[in-house]
């Protein structure tokens, strides 16, 4: 018991908790804006894990410079992936009548895509690098600089997109297409806009996920589709298309990895992950705060 | 220029293209593998891809494979069963009867070649495994695969205590993937561990997909114990070890199964990997076995990176015992069954005979990483070093 109010549990449960929001922010945005499931969300993450390892590796650039880079590359990505594919397939009325599903297959095929486009550019081989990688002693914890970094910038990243969405003009109008799609089309509203934006930052936040994950676990194109599931959890969790419901379920799936398996035994990590799942989505269908279907 | 030279010259000329054509015309001898090159398994798989490579391109710059006294080209056919070991026996069967090649090589790991020995069978076609290690293996009838692993897991229980017990080990706790292989080590850990006068603080298992490993190094450290076994691989083993480090797990033997033989694992961890054992039965600086340190320096100088210790001299010995039994038998099948079955093959591990489809000749190992190089320290016939307790954790 003495264990379960220890600090070090505590900070790993904040680290993984970041990790979880900053992931889920990104696919909950483009699914809450466009009702689009990217299932290429992991794959996303793994081209900003690379991203900053190669900066590393040949420029000697340490994460948090590159994580502008990895940020910027993924977001020019989704741009084109939105300008490309996905305004077509929006406008499109047959392919809009179906755009969950339809959007469920162009991701895989993205998903496959990016994997393999990985593995021939830098081979399968698991990628590592050493950075920040002292102890910070805080208490009776000891924790990895680089976890303590990825603890601050996921943190201040999910932060800085909530408030965006919260308070700014862009934002507001961003969740006023994810409430009222037609209504705010109505008022002016500049949808395709608020999309290409969308899609940037979503992109963005799965490319700056994967270049703090670099820090501290090993980079493969084939490492992020477990993201990806855990990202799908955290918003059902939440709420889809809620984004501060998405820091609520980043913290619950962290809590229960966690203390869950400190109270319990590693062996029953999945079935409480799992249960927890299953017991909200039959007490709160709609997620902890999601709104009601009517 | 009389016509004597012009005869003379013409027919050299006809000799010559003659030559050239006989040349030419020497049948490359295929040689089929189906190996995960994408998927989940790819990390692993692509380095012992990398050994076959190497081998078939030195045998290619040397002339080509001995075919009972007859040298030809070897040609690689690969298809990758991304990660996916259903797809294994359809790609071998293909590889037989549509590729038509003369040899295989073996997939990657132990669920892949189970997967493909019935199509073996069915073709009767030999081939030898690599990177397989499974109690289940003793199971295989001898017939058309062998396996030159000398890791499996009912030894390496028993001799891993005996270890133990040569460093005075009291007391051990152990967190275990959930995987056939790590939990068969598990099982046969703790039979040994039974009578043994080690005491057994813990034991919990966990799923492929954690994520943080806190929890699991935090209960580990409060129990004190001589010895800690994270039963994992490589992935799990990066969490497994970051946890200890942050923690300052002090056990004096920290044992780690799959992962610190890999080239990222020193990466990743420097000087905090010394100290860590783990299995494995092959090292470069077994001077014993003089194919050992050529093998590790050319590919280490060709891939840029340390070959794994256990994957990558596991298939590199595949392909060792196949080109010396090619060599003496040709590519008959029957022959080369009785020859693999029987011949003692010299490999960069040293020699290794079959009994069965086991390798009946090279001894269980643990390898420890002294400073930086990875040490065979039991058993004392094959070690490089001794046993050194783990110090603390570099900051």
């Amino acid at each position: 018991m003495d264990q379960l109010a220890s600090t070090q549990l505590l900070l790993s449960a904040l680290v993984l908790a970041s990790i979880y929001a900053l992931v889920a922010l990104g696919l909950n945005l483009i699914y809450g804006t466009m009702r689009l499931l990217n299932v290429a969300h992991g794959e996303l993450m793994m081209l900003g894990g690379y991203t900053s390892f190669w900066a590393f590796e040949l420029l000697g650039v340490g994460t948090l410079w590159s994580m502008f880079g990895a940020i910027a590359l993924t977001a020019a990505l989704g741009a084109l992936c939105y300008v490309t594919v996905f305004r077509y397939v929006v406008r499109n009325r047959e392919l809009a009548a179906r755009l969950e599903s339809n959007s469920l297959l162009i991701f895989f095929g993205f998903s496959i895509i990016i994997q393999n486009g990985l593995s021939i550019a830098f081979s399968a081989d698991q990628r590592s690098y050493t950075y920040l990688n002292g102890i910070f002693a805080l208490g009776d914890a000891r924790v990895e600089l680089n976890r303590l970094a990825v603890l601050g910038v996921g943190a201040a990243a999910t932060a800085a997109c909530v408030l965006f969405f919260r308070f700014s003009r862009l934002g507001l109008a961003t969740r006023a297409l994810i409430q009222q799609r037609d209504a705010a089309s109505l008022v002016g509203i500049n949808a395709d806009r608020i999309q290409l934006l969308v899609f940037c930052v979503g992109f963005g936040m799965a490319g700056l996920a994967g270049s703090l994950v670099s820090m501290t676990e090993t980079v493969t194109p084939f490492g992020g589709f477990p993201y990806t599931i855990s990202a799908f959890i955290v918003i059902i969790l939440g709420g889809l298309g809620n984004l501060t419901g998405g820091i609520l379920g980043a913290v619950l799936l962290a809590t229960i990895e966690i203390y869950g398996v400190a109270l319990t035994s590693s062996a029953y990590r999945s079935i409480l992950v799992y249960g927890v799942f299953i017991a909200i989505l039959f007490l709160r269908p709609q997620g902890l705060l999601g709104r009601k279907m009517r | 220029m009389n016509l004597k030279s012009i005869a003379l010259r013409a027919a050299t000329a006809s000799a010559a293209m003659l030559l050239a054509a006989t040349a030419f015309a020497v049948e490359p001898v295929k040689v089929g593998v189906g190996i995960a090159q994408t998927g989940m398994f790819a990390p692993a798989a692509i380095p012992a891809l990398n050994a076959y490579k190497m081998w078939a391109d030195d045998l290619n710059a040397s002339g080509g494979l001995d075919v009972a006294g007859t040298k030809r080209p070897v040609k690689l056919i690969v298809y990758d069963d991304q990660s996916d070991f259903t797809k294994d026996a359809a790609i071998y069967e293909k590889l037989i009867t549509d590729d038509k090649v003369d040899l295989l090589l073996s997939p990657y790991a132990t669920p892949a070649h189970f997967a493909i020995v019935g199509v073996l069978e069915r073709y009767k076609f030999p081939m030898m495994g690599s990177t397989a290690a499974s109690v289940q293996l003793k199971a295989v009838k001898p017939g058309n695969i062998w396996f030159p692993t000398s890791a499996l897991p009912d030894v390496m229980g028993p001799e891993l205590v005996k270890l133990m017990k040569a460093q005075n080990i009291k007391t051990v706790a152990i967190s275990t993937l959930q995987s056939p292989f790590a939990q068969e080590v598990e099982k046969y850990l703790k039979m040994a561990l039974k009578d043994s006068g080690i005491k057994l603080l813990s034991s919990v298992e966990y799923a492929p997909d954690i994520r943080d490993m806190t929890s699991i190094v935090s209960k580990m450290k409060s129990e004190q114990p001589d010895a800690t076994f994270s039963l994992s691989f490589p992935g799990d083993s990066v969490l497994f070890m970051k946890a200890a480090r942050e923690q300052g797990l002090s056990a004096p033997f920290q044992f780690v199964l799959v992962g610190p033989s890999a080239a990222f694992f020193s990466k990743i961890f420097g000087k905090n990997l010394d100290g860590i054992v783990t299995m494995g039965h092959w090292s470069p600086y077994q001077t014993k076995w003089p194919k050992a340190m050529p093998f590790f320096e050319e590919y280490s100088k060709r891939y840029n990176e340390t070959p794994d210790y256990l994957d990558v001299a596991l298939a590199y010995m595949s392909c060792e015992i196949t080109q010396a039994a090619v060599a003496k038998v040709g590519l008959d099948h029957d022959k080369l069954r009785k020859e693999i079955s029987s011949a003692t093959f010299d490999t960069i591990d040293g020699p290794v005979k079959f009994d069965g489809v086991s390798n009946a000749s090279t001894p269980t190992m643990f390898l420890q990483n002294q400073e930086g190089k990875p040490q065979i320290i039991w058993p004392a016939s094959d070690a490089t070093s001794t046993f050194q307790k783990k110090g603390p954790w570099a900051n």
